[in-house]
């Protein structure tokens, strides 16, 4: 299930969609070939790193940004292996990207922890 | 008469069209282009600048040459804040009572700003009215020849505060380092002025002001563009990042009907420039070319557009 395969970086795609970020999640979801997806993926992880440096802790030990006066989790930043699958995926089917994007833009399922690090 | 201008400009380590931050990374903007390696079309992502960049560089220009001239300018264009007469608060600055017409609102607002004028506006109240800009820019975008050896490179600096045990709070660090994401090409890019549609109604297609003060308007409008390329004063950081480099080359034509140049991020855009106004000629249509290069600099080719234009009358 894509979901559950490429869950981090629906995850950090999800935060710059909460932080009013669309950028990212805009070239990802509408790139019809598959080097504006790496380049993009790229930029909001080198981003999203920079964001975790310098995000605050809560009293429960978990990253935020403030953001219009809302506290926004920093999820993890997802894995090699994830990035890498993923990227072998959207090499051979454009549509995992536009899912992927999708997703990120969806409301997250109650079940799903939307962030508070690792 | 319409003018069109072709620049191609080499920049080194500029950073001229930052487009966001994330924590200590400042980003270039980076547009994806396709370029043909080995009989074969392939996307890299490269440096730019984008056309809104250039036109802001642009208008900037047109405010003072037009405060110069005693042309009128609004108050927010006079401050570099192009809001264009965007709603009521700002367009009442201009007239009060605004009146209930689109030809009326368009003409109070062509009166006030000469940048509005020429730059076009949206006022987006009802009625909505719209104006189309006289001039058309471009992106800046690296020579296609040579688009892979255009480079976007983070340089790391450092800001230092002087702290002493009792200024210290918590781990505060007495070194920030930043990183500026930094550009280097061979840029090209298109400038068009429709001279004709300097203070013409949009609507009606008929002169809002007088011959006279339409000339002025036109003359103000082309030494912003000979100043924007003369002074290279356009895009930002140039505090500490002034693009190492200058103006190669630049072909200017001016055509009594819209004529847009080659695109100079091709390498014969001045031959393709010429064959196509010779073309035109053929028709009987009267043009006028300059080209700049390693004969002619950027200012005499345009100084002579100038002189043609004035001399065709169009101010």
């Amino acid at each position: 299930m894509v979901n559950t395969e490429y869950g981090g970086i629906v995850k950090m795609l999800r935060f710059f969609v909460q932080t009013k970020n669309f950028s990212y999640v805009d070239r990802i979801g509408n790139a019809l070939n598959p080097e504006p997806v790496e380049v993009a993926l790229l930029e909001a992880l080198r981003a999203f790193r920079s964001i975790r440096e310098s995000a605050p802790i809560d009293k429960n030990g978990r990253m935020y940004v403030e953001k219009d006066g809302n506290k926004i989790p920093v999820p993890g930043i997802p894995s090699d292996e994830e990035i890498k699958k993923f990227l072998d995926d959207v090499r051979s089917d454009m549509g995992v990207a536009k899912l992927v994007a999708t997703l990120a833009l969806a409301y997250p399922s109650r079940k799903e922890n939307s962030g508070g690090g690792e | 008469m319409f003018l069109s201008v072709g620049v191609r400009f080499e920049a080194n380590v500029e950073a001229l069209n930052m487009v966001e931050t994330a924590g200590n990374y400042g980003k270039h903007r980076r547009v994806p282009y396709l370029v043909e390696e080995e009989g074969k079309l392939k996307t890299v992502y490269v440096p730019a600048m984008s056309g809104e960049s250039l036109a802001h560089a642009y208008q900037e220009h047109l405010v003072r040459e037009a405060l110069s001239a005693g042309l009128p300018v609004c108050d927010d264009c006079q401050r570099g804040e192009f809001y264009k007469s965007m709603n009521k608060v700002h367009l009442k600055k201009k007239v009060d009572p605004i009146p209930d017409n689109p030809k009326s609102i368009e003409e109070a607002i062509v009166k006030a700003c000469v940048v509005e004028d020429v730059g076009g506006f949206l006022y987006a109240e009802k009625p909505p009215v719209r104006r189309s800009s006289a001039f058309q820019v471009s992106y800046a975008l690296p020579v296609k020849s040579v688009a892979l050896f255009a480079t976007s490179e983070p340089q790391l600096h450092a800001r230092h505060a002087q702290m002493d045990a009792s200024s210290k709070k918590g781990n505060a660090s007495e070194q920030m380092i930043y990183y500026v994401e930094t550009g280097t090409a061979l840029y090209g890019f298109t400038f068009n002025l429709d001279l004709d549609a300097v203070g013409v109604s949009a609507i009606t297609s008929k002169p809002i002001l007088d011959e006279d003060e339409i000339k002025k308007r036109r003359e103000a409008s082309l030494k912003a563009l000979f100043r924007m390329l003369s002074s290279s004063q356009f895009g930002a950081k140039l505090s500490r990042f002034f693009p190492v480099g200058g103006i190669t080359e630049l072909v200017v034509a001016a055509t009594d009907y819209p004529f847009v140049v080659t695109s100079p991020i091709y390498d014969d855009y001045i031959v393709k420039t010429k064959k196509r106004l010779e073309v035109l000629r053929s028709f009987g249509e009267e043009s006028f070319l300059a080209v700049a290069g390693e004969e002619k600099v950027p200012e005499e080719a345009l100084k002579e557009a100038i002189d043609y234009l004035h001399e065709k009358g169009a101010f």
